[in-house]
């Protein structure tokens, strides 16, 4: 397995017409975006992408059209997150083929197995590629489903192309612990903070960042990366501060909000897909307003 | 201005006599091993120092004792956490009376409080005495109840007395959360951390924590808060992850461990009360072969 550094991800929404289907002529002109303001490479459909909302063949059509997009200017990490594994494994594959450079895939959705059945799952869905496997440790995004540091263990001694993990649990004891043990087990083994909450994770040993809010306000996201990584914490809290301001103000209204905030940014891409319901005339407006008061967004880019 | 309430401050647990009855001349040995060995300040009785499994009386007495001990070398806090918020009350004023230097108190158990009534427990508490009162936020042991940043805000406009919280999240946003929304208000407001997570939390504003196994190993506790106030990450780094395995291996059952630790260093303070076990022999021997392998033997203080 090749050793493969992330560094900064940008997870791109995914453009839907008015019809709800993919809009790839947008999605054309967000990757464009995303690689002229800062992503080392791209993470895609993440939820922040609704990979949950496109159906099988979309996934692999979206993966594949991102990696002709980028035609090798920067590396593309599949996010193949199922519920069952088999599913999980085949788009694991898939991606693979058409040249994604690694994948990442959380617990299986809505099932609540039993720890040894949890092992099984990434160990199948790892060992469908060669290419490195990132696991995506979102508690929140998963009803609770945790990744415990014991797991990530027997998976470095059962998978040797088990390179990381990206953490959304925002737990210091877990990252902790992992970052304890596992890369005595793993040599280069990896810790990405899963959003733009880098301070904390960095000072415990991070070295990347997946970033769903690179859509909106990239500069802020390079300049929290940067000072992360030349290990300039105590100068990087007021960046951290204003992201999590706007982290706080997206929240409530989950990809919705995202989707808002790119068309206040006027990098319209649509609405969310059903079951999840755009932000009414009010909410709208109140994300405006909250937007307007953080004072870094002033320097983003308003257009493509 | 900044706060008294920083660096690595010690919370001393409870010794018992075999017959599980206070063990005051042993607490008072303890008292003066915590202010000898670089506590910058005390605090007791927290969950550690079985808080609730004392009376109210015995609370009373020994928080005498720790005024009296202490002697205005560092200050003093109590905590005065308890089921009932009429018992808190009145630990409050008694704290007052005897001549501590502040109160700590979580938000109230069992209730799962909504935040107005958090918000008009800690006015109360507040207005009742004229000490320095800090909050502090545990949402895991408490089933989600938990202080958010605007919760923070108000108490803070309106209470002068309110200087500081105990965040015990141990998580990056809940942590940032709070802290952008005190620091902002009230610069030299107290963000403290549990146990000894301070790698993750100083570089966000946090200015110090509580201990889980400063009884055992002061002199890590010194050299981590040194080396993250200097931003030798690093250096931090190591340090963090040792003390972090510390905790690791009291957390379970605690403080039962701890205390067996105690007596492998040569500082016994007695059993635990139940409902917790008290450490076997077995567990005082596994927690000694952790110590040695750690290295703590050899680089901390043994005996009183």
């Amino acid at each position: 397995m090749p050793f493969y550094q992330p560094g900064l991800l940008h997870a791109p929404v995914t453009p839907f017409t008015r019809e709800r289907t993919i809009d790839f002529d947008h999605y054309a002109k967000l990757i464009e975006f995303h690689l002229a303001n800062g992503a080392d490479g791209l993470a895609l459909p993440m939820h922040a992408g609704e990979s949950v909302s496109l159906s099988d063949g979309e996934r692999r059509t979206l993966v594949e059209f991102a990696i002709k997009q980028v035609n090798g200017r920067k590396p593309v990490v599949a996010h193949v997150s199922e519920t069952g594994t088999a599913i999980a494994a085949a788009l694991a594959r898939h991606s693979e083929q058409h040249g994604a450079t690694a994948i990442i895939a959380t617990t299986p959705y809505y099932w609540t197995p039993p720890a040894a059945m949890v092992l099984e799952h990434f160990i199948q869905v790892g060992s469908a590629v060669t290419i490195p496997f990132f696991l995506y440790n979102a508690p929140d995004e998963m009803q609770g489903a945790k990744v415990n540091p014991e797991l990530c263990l027997k998976l470095i001694a059962q998978l040797p192309n088990f390179a990381g993990v990206v953490d959304l649990s925002l737990d210091w004891q877990f990252m902790i612990e992992l970052m304890t043990d596992a890369p005595r087990m793993r040599p280069g083994f990896q810790l990405l903070a899963g959003t733009e909450l880098m301070v904390s994770a960095s000072a415990i040993g991070a070295t990347g960042m997946l970033a769903p809010l690179a859509g909106i306000a990239p500069r802020l996201v390079r300049e929290l990366y940067d000072l992360c990584r030349d290990q300039k914490l105590f100068e990087a809290r007021k960046v951290q501060e204003q992201i999590a301001a706007l982290r706080q103000a997206l929240k409530p209204g989950g990809v919705a909000s995202l989707k808002a905030a790119m068309r206040v940014m006027s990098r319209d891409c649509g609405e969310p897909r059903p079951p999840v319901l755009a932000l009414d005339a009010a909410a709208y407006q109140k994300l405006v307003g909250e937007l307007e008061a953080i004072a870094a967004l002033r320097a983003e880019a308003r257009d493509w | 201005m900044t706060t008294k309430f920083k660096g690595v401050m010690q919370s001393p647990v409870t010794p018992f006599k075999d017959d599980f009855s206070l063990d005051l001349p042993t607490f008072e040995r303890l008292l003066d091993f915590h202010v000898r060995t670089g506590a910058t300040a005390i605090s007791w009785p927290h969950h550690k120092g079985e808080s609730l499994n004392l009376t109210i009386a015995e609370r009373k007495l020994f928080a005498e004792a720790a005024v009296r001990v202490v002697n205005g070398r560092i200050p003093v806090t109590i905590h005065v956490s308890a089921l009932a918020v009429e018992d808190t009350m009145e630990l409050a004023r008694h704290a007052q009376d005897i001549g501590a230097d502040g109160i700590l108190a979580i938000t109230p158990y069992f209730w799962t409080p909504s935040l107005e009534a958090i918000h008009a427990y800690f006015v109360r508490l507040c207005r009742s005495i004229e000490l320095p009162v800090l909050s502090y936020n545990s949402p895991s042991y408490l089933a989600g109840v938990e202080i958010t940043g605007d919760l923070i805000s108000r108490l803070i406009e309106q209470l002068p007395n309110f200087v500081g919280v105990k965040e015990a999240s141990f998580n990056s946003e809940k942590f940032l959360e709070i802290s952008r929304a005190a620091l902002a208000m009230r610069p030299d407001f107290a963000m403290l951390t549990g146990v000894e997570y301070l790698l993750p939390s100083v570089p966000l504003g946090g200015i110090g924590s509580y201990s889980a196994a400063g009884s055992i190993c002061p002199n890590l506790c010194s050299q981590l808060f040194d080396a993250c106030m200097r931003g030798d990450w690093p250096l931090a780094r190591e340090l963090q992850y040792k003390i972090s395995w510390l905790w690791l291996l009291f957390r379970d059952q605690y403080p039962s461990s701890l205390k067996g630790g105690m007596v492998m260093m040569g500082r016994p303070v007695g059993p635990t009360r139940a409902p917790l076990p008290t450490a076997t022999a077995e567990r005082q021997a596994h927690v000694r072969s952790e110590l040695e392998r750690l290295g703590i033997l050899e680089t901390e203080p043994h005996g009183w």
